[in-house]
Order: C-alpha cells, then sequence, then structure tokens
C-alpha cells in the first residue's frame, strides 16, 4: 500500500481511538442506543388511562370496561363522575368511555345504541390505537352478549403478515437505528476531520509535503470507512444475538449495501468539510443533512404520503436506498431487482458527491 | 541542484486576495548557502510571499523560481525541494514525537530506514532529550519549536524556508534557535527566513525590508547600515535624575538631523562630523556618549520614514 495512505491510517486511529471517551462514543455509544431504541421504541400503545362512566346496573357498558382493563392497554382511571371532557382536557385520562343517560344495555336492546368515546387526539398515534383497540372490544362484546343476532359476513379478509409476522417492532426499527448510528459516525466525523486540520494549522504540514490531492482525501476517508464497517458489523451482530433480528439475505449482498452506504456518507461528510469554514460550521452542515435525510428516510414516516417535492428530494438521499436495502436483505431475504436498483443509486450518489469534494478540494491556502 | 544555480529567484512577483494586494511586483533572488532575511512588520507580505515559494499559494502574477523549478507550474517538484516551517504550529498536539515524525516521513514518502536515521540525526542536531512517546502538547513551547524544525527538516531538503520561527519565544530560546540556522547555513543549507525581530536579522547575509507589500531595501545589513545612514550616529546616555534641558537645546540645534529614543538612552544624527564636535563640546560632562554603528531599527525607521514624506 501506498505509504502515504498508510500514515494516514495510523494517525487517524490513533488520533480517533486514543481518547477511551472518544472510543466509547464510537463503538460503545452506537451499541447502547441500539439496546435502548430497540427495547424501548415501539408503535404499540399501552397503559392508556380510561375513565368509564356508567349507571351502576348497566351490564353491557361494565362488560365493555372489563374487557378494555383486562387486554392489557387500558389503565382505569378512578373519578367521581365528574364531566368527562374534564377528565381528558386535564389530562387525567386519555380516553373516556360515556354511556347513554338510560343506560347502554336497554339502548342495545332497542336497537340504537351509542357509545360516546372522548379520545385525546394530542397524540395522533395513540387516538388511532385506542380507536381501533376500542372497535374491537366493543365487537367481542356484542357478539358474546348476543349471539346469533348478527348475521354472518358474506366476506371475510383471511390476512398473512409475510416477513415480520409477529410484527415485532423491533424489526422494523432496527435498521433504522443501524442506519442512522451509522449515518451519523460516517456523516459527522469524516465532515469535521478535514476542518480540524485547517483549524488547527496542521493542514499546511499535508499541503506543504509532495502529495496528491487524492492522497489526502482518501487518506482521511478510509480510516472512517473501516470504522464504519466495524461498526455496521458491530451492530448487526448486537441485532441478530439481542433481539433474533432475521438475516434472510445474502451476506456478500449486505457487506456490499454497507460499503456502498458509507463511500456515500463519508463523501457527503467529505463535501461538508470542503464547503465549511470550521469545525462549528461542519457540525452544523452535517445536521443539516442527518436530519432531513432521517426525516425522508421512510424510516419513521411512511414517504409515499408526502408531497410530491420532497418524495423527489428523497431520491437524493442515501438513507433511503440503504433503509429499503437493509429492510429488503434482512428481513426479505434480498430481491436481486431491489438490491441493484438501490445499490445502483447509492453508487451515484458516493459518485456525485465525491467528485464535488474533489473539484472542490485545493491545495492552496488562502 | 547546479553550482551557481540561484535558490531562490522572484520576477514581478504579485499577489492579491479579492481588492487588497498582499504582495506587490517584488523581484529578488537568493543565492544557495545564503541566509536570506524578510523583514518587516505583520502584513507587510512577508508569509504571502513564502507561500508562493513553497507552492502553496499561486501568484496573482510574476514569476518565481525555486531550485530552479517553477513553484506553480512544478509545485509538487519545489515542495521536495524545501523545507517549510510555517508560523502556526503544525505539528499534531494529540500525537506523539515519534508519531508526529512518522506521520511527516508518511507524507513524504521516507523509508522507515530513512525515517529512523534522519530522526537520530534532527535530535542529535536539537539536542533533543525527551522521550520519542511524549505528546507533542506536554512540551514546552521552545522545545516544540524546535521540534517542528526537525519535522521540517526531515527529508533533508536543501532549502528551507522559516516563518517566523522564532516569534513568541524566550531570548534564550531564540539564540539558541539562530545557533541551529547558522550551522545549518554552514552545512550549506539555503536559508529563508522571515522575523520582525530587527536584531535578529544581524545573523543574515542579506536581507530584504518589506513594507505594504513591496521591498524597500535589499542588502546586506553593513551596507544597508552605510547608505541609509552617511551621517554618523550618536548614542548618549544621561545619568539618571539629571536635567532634561540639554535634550531640549539638542532639539533646537540646526546641525542635529534627528534625536530618536531608544530606552533611556537617545540616538542623534547629526549632519555631519565636524558639526558633531561642536555640540558634543557644549553637552554637559554628565552624559555619556559615544559614535555608534546605527542598528537595523534605525535603518528601518529611517527608510520607512523616506517612503512616507516621499
Amino acid at each position: 500500500m501506498n505509504l502515504t495512505l498508510r500514515g494516514f491510517m495510523k494517525k487517524e486511529f490513533l488520533q480517533t481511538l486514543r481518547d477511551p471517551r472518544m472510543s466509547f462514543f464510537v463503538f460503545g455509544a452506537p451499541l447502547l442506543q441500539l439496546l435502548v431504541f430497540g427495547y424501548a421504541i415501539s408503535t404499540e400503545v399501552r397503559n392508556i388511562r380510561l375513565a368509564a362512566q356508567y349507571a351502576p346496573g348497566d351490564q353491557l357498558a361494565r362488560r365493555i370496561e372489563a374487557r378494555a382493563l383486562s387486554s392489557g392497554w387500558f389503565v382505569p382511571v378512578t373519578h367521581q363522575g365528574e364531566d368527562p371532557f374534564a377528565l381528558v382536557q386535564s389530562g387525567r385520562a386519555d380516553v373516556a368511555l360515556v354511556a347513554p343517560a338510560g343506560g347502554l344495555s336497554r339502548a342495545a336492546r332497542r336497537g340504537d345504541a351509542r357509545l360516546q368515546v372522548l379520545v385525546d387526539a394530542t397524540n395522533v398515534i395513540q387516538a388511532r390505537a385506542v380507536e381501533r383497540y376500542l372497535g374491537a372490544i366493543v365487537q367481542g362484546v356484542i357478539q358474546e352478549t348476543f349471539p346469533g343476532q348478527a348475521p354472518p359476513s358474506p366476506l371475510g379478509l383471511e390476512i398473512r403478515t409475510l416477513y415480520n409476522p409477529a410484527q415485532v417492532t423491533t424489526f422494523h426499527m432496527v435498521p433504522g437505528v443501524m442506519l442512522m448510528l451509522l449515518s451519523l459516525l460516517t456523516i459527522l466525523l469524516p465532515s469535521m476531520s478535514l476542518v480540524r486540520e485547517k483549524e488547527t494549522g496542521t493542514f499546511e504540514t499535508l499541503v506543504s509535503a509532495p502529495v496528491k490531492n487524492w492522497e489526502i482525501l482518501l487518506g482521511k476517508t478510509l480510516p472512517f470507512m473501516i470504522l464504519g464497517l466495524v461498526l455496521v458489523h458491530l451492530i448487526f451482530l448486537a441485532a441478530v444475538l439481542i433481539f433474533g433480528l432475521p438475516m434472510r439475505g445474502a451476506y456478500w449482498k449486505f457487506l456490499l449495501a454497507a460499503v456502498m452506504f458509507i463511500i456515500s456518507t463519508i463523501s457527503v461528510g467529505t463535501m461538508i468539510s470542503t464547503i465549511s469554514r470550521g469545525q462549528q460550521q461542519a457540525m452544523m452542515g452535517s445536521f443539516f443533512f442527518l436530519f432531513p435525510a432521517i426525516m425522508l428516510s421512510g424510516m419513521m414516516f411512511p414517504l409515499e404520503n408526502m408531497p410530491q417535492a420532497l418524495v423527489w428530494a428523497a431520491y437524493l438521499n442515501p438513507l433511503k436506498y440503504m433503509l429499503t436495502l437493509l429492510r429488503n436483505i434482512l428481513l426479505k431475504g434480498g430481491d436481486d431487482w431491489v438490491f441493484w436498483t438501490n445499490l445502483g443509486a447509492l453508487a451515484i450518489l458516493a459518485l456525485a458527491a465525491a467528485t464535488f469534494s474533489f473539484k472542490r478540494f485545493r491545495q492552496t491556502l488562502n | 541542484m547546479k553550482k551557481n544555480q540561484l535558490a531562490v529567484q522572484a520576477r514581478h512577483l504579485s499577489v492579491r486576495f479579492g481588492t487588497f494586494t498582499a504582495v506587490d511586483d517584488i523581484s529578488f533572488a537568493v543565492r544557495p548557502g545564503e541566509i536570506f532575511g524578510f523583514l518587516g512588520a505583520n502584513g507587510a507580505g512577508k508569509t504571502t510571499t513564502i507561500r508562493v515559494l513553497c507552492g502553496l499559494l499561486i501568484p496573482s502574477a510574476g514569476q518565481a523560481w525555486v531550485a530552479g523549478l517553477d513553484c506553480q507550474t512544478q509545485a509538487a517538484d519545489v515542495k521536495t525541494k524545501v523545507g517549510y516551517m510555517s508560523q502556526r504550529f503544525t505539528l499534531y498536539s494529540d500525537l506523539t514525537v515519534a508519531e508526529n515524525l512518522a506521520f511527516t516521513a508518511a507524507l513524504r514518502k521516507l523509508d522507515t530506514r530513512t525515517l529512523q536515521r534522519r530522526t537520530r540525526e534532527l535530535f542529535d542536531f536539537i539536542h533533543f532529550d525527551y522521550p520519542q512517546n511524549s505528546m507533542v502538547s506536554d512540551l514546552p513551547g521552545g522545545i516544540k519549536q524546535q521540534l517542528a524544525l526537525a519535522a521540517a527538516l526531515l527529508h533533508d531538503p536543501p532549502i528551507i524556508f522559516l516563518d517566523e520561527p522564532t516569534a513568541g519565544v524566550a531570548p534564550a530560546v531564540r539564540a539558541r534557535f539562530w545557533s541551529l540556522i547558522r550551522q545549518l547555513a554552514r552545512a550549506g543549507k539555503t536559508i529563508f527566513v522571515t522575523t520582525h525581530y530587527l536584531d535578529e536579522a544581524e545573523n543574515c547575509r542579506r536581507i530584504a525590508l518589506m513594507r505594504d507589500g513591496q521591498i524597500i531595501a535589499l542588502d546586506s545589513p553593513r551596507r544597508l547600515k552605510a547608505s541609509a545612514f552617511p551621517e554618523p550616529v550618536l548614542e548618549i546616555e544621561p545619568q539618571p535624575g539629571t536635567s532634561r534641558e540639554w535634550l531640549r537645546k539638542l532639539k533646537l540645534d540646526p546641525r542635529v538631523a534627528r534625536i530618536q529614543p531608544h530606552g533611556r538612552r537617545y540616538h542623534v544624527l547629526v549632519l555631519n562630523g565636524p558639526a558633531w564636535q561642536g555640540i558634543a563640546r557644549r553637552l554637559p560632562k554628565t552624559l555619556s556618549l559615544r559614535r555608534i554603528q546605527p542598528s537595523l531599527e534605525d535603518v528601518f525607521i529611517r527608510l520607512v520614514e523616506a517612503e512616507v514624506s516621499a
């Protein structure tokens, strides 16, 4: 290997990893975050505080409340028959059930029962879950209470959930978390490392030696590529061993996707480095890129629902392609068409960002 | 390098940053083995000139050659011939001494054996006796500066550019640093050094005085003094506590060209030799006075004043 590149490797590793705190931030912190995110973040909503108001003799309403509490999603709110609006307004309850004045049982026998549900929709995700849960619970209670009265449905859905049959949220989240942690390392560190040399004056050491532009650029980025590859494997192993993440695709596809993604994010980081005037600007620039990139990756919000302009912007987002690749390889076994098209898109982005950095990089001091 | 070839040559060199002209049409030549001093205040254009000569900056106009190579089109070759010590500290504080030198060697593609040999020679030269695994950030300022010099000399360049190598270091270290510079020159290296300490410039074979991007004088220190001050310069040292009446009288004397305070002393410039005799007789006996060689500072002040009045 080129002596200069080898020198850069050694120097960058020493500078990044000698400080034990920095080593922790590079390797330990991402694993810790994977654990926290993997265990704690879930789209399932639990511990919904339920306040039910009905007359003491109302059997049907009592049954619905009991079924809701035993489902495990709801917890009861003790109250003395206050205004149900006030309960939701004051935040003591997330949802209030109010039976009609004459009692729900009697109304149901008449055939025009209306059970009021007041849902706090300041948290939309929770409100939707409440609606879904309650609908199912009421349906169940009705079928038990009035057996044979509901006409059998002429059409039933038979749903098979593929690739994640248990709908484990972790499987959905882990590729996303892996992506975020990897992006942070491979965009932020390279973006700051070149500017730091300019800030401290050591850039003059680099350029006063007869080195080629590509030697400096590659020397400054190759070490981060290796760090990124080590990190991606650490996270991957942790995800498989701790969360039982399935690995249904070929390892070489995973590796190739990781390499291509890291090249693209490091190129973006280097690009930020060549247009920033200091470490502060580089850091701001990195986050300015990272936040929208995470939002537009499809990790949290489906891209299909976004305005067309944002959908176009998402085509420039390496995170979007990598998320598709990861989910496709890990969970679906790696369809060839999906694999190659997304890999190609990553390659094009990487090439564009790398070309820009290379053109923009100057060995002169102005 | 061929014999008799100039080490450095600049022809009508100009560097502009936007509307600001940092270097304004300068020309000069440096002979091999010379200690060539570049003097001037901060912002006079010294660093900019050095950066052009080291291939780190592209001039707006004019041409420069170092070791016979064009600084613009053959920058990479120039960089192999020169050692450059920036006025900023350019070693990595978060690496050890050995790691810094190893990285410098890697940048210049020196093999391990060369690195080890040169490290030994240079540590011997600068009398470096700290452990090689000390962090650079832990070394005292003067030692860091000498280590930076060693790093600039690692590839054994024939031409060495030192940009304010003694800025901000203790006087004893400055003296030590200059003895290293003289040793290098004796060993046949060409030294191009900038400073704003005028006393240091006495060590140079020739000096160029820079002001506002231009060279306002270029010669050996002795000849510069002689041409700037054809008249005698006298130094007067009053006893502490004596009356300043003589000073007032002296200032009114038409034969006195200028009086320049230098600490407790005064440098007095008179129109000619005979005039001095007349003045000296009228001065009180408590003053000690002697005829002196003007310092480079006198020369600099006089040249700059001449520039301003012209």
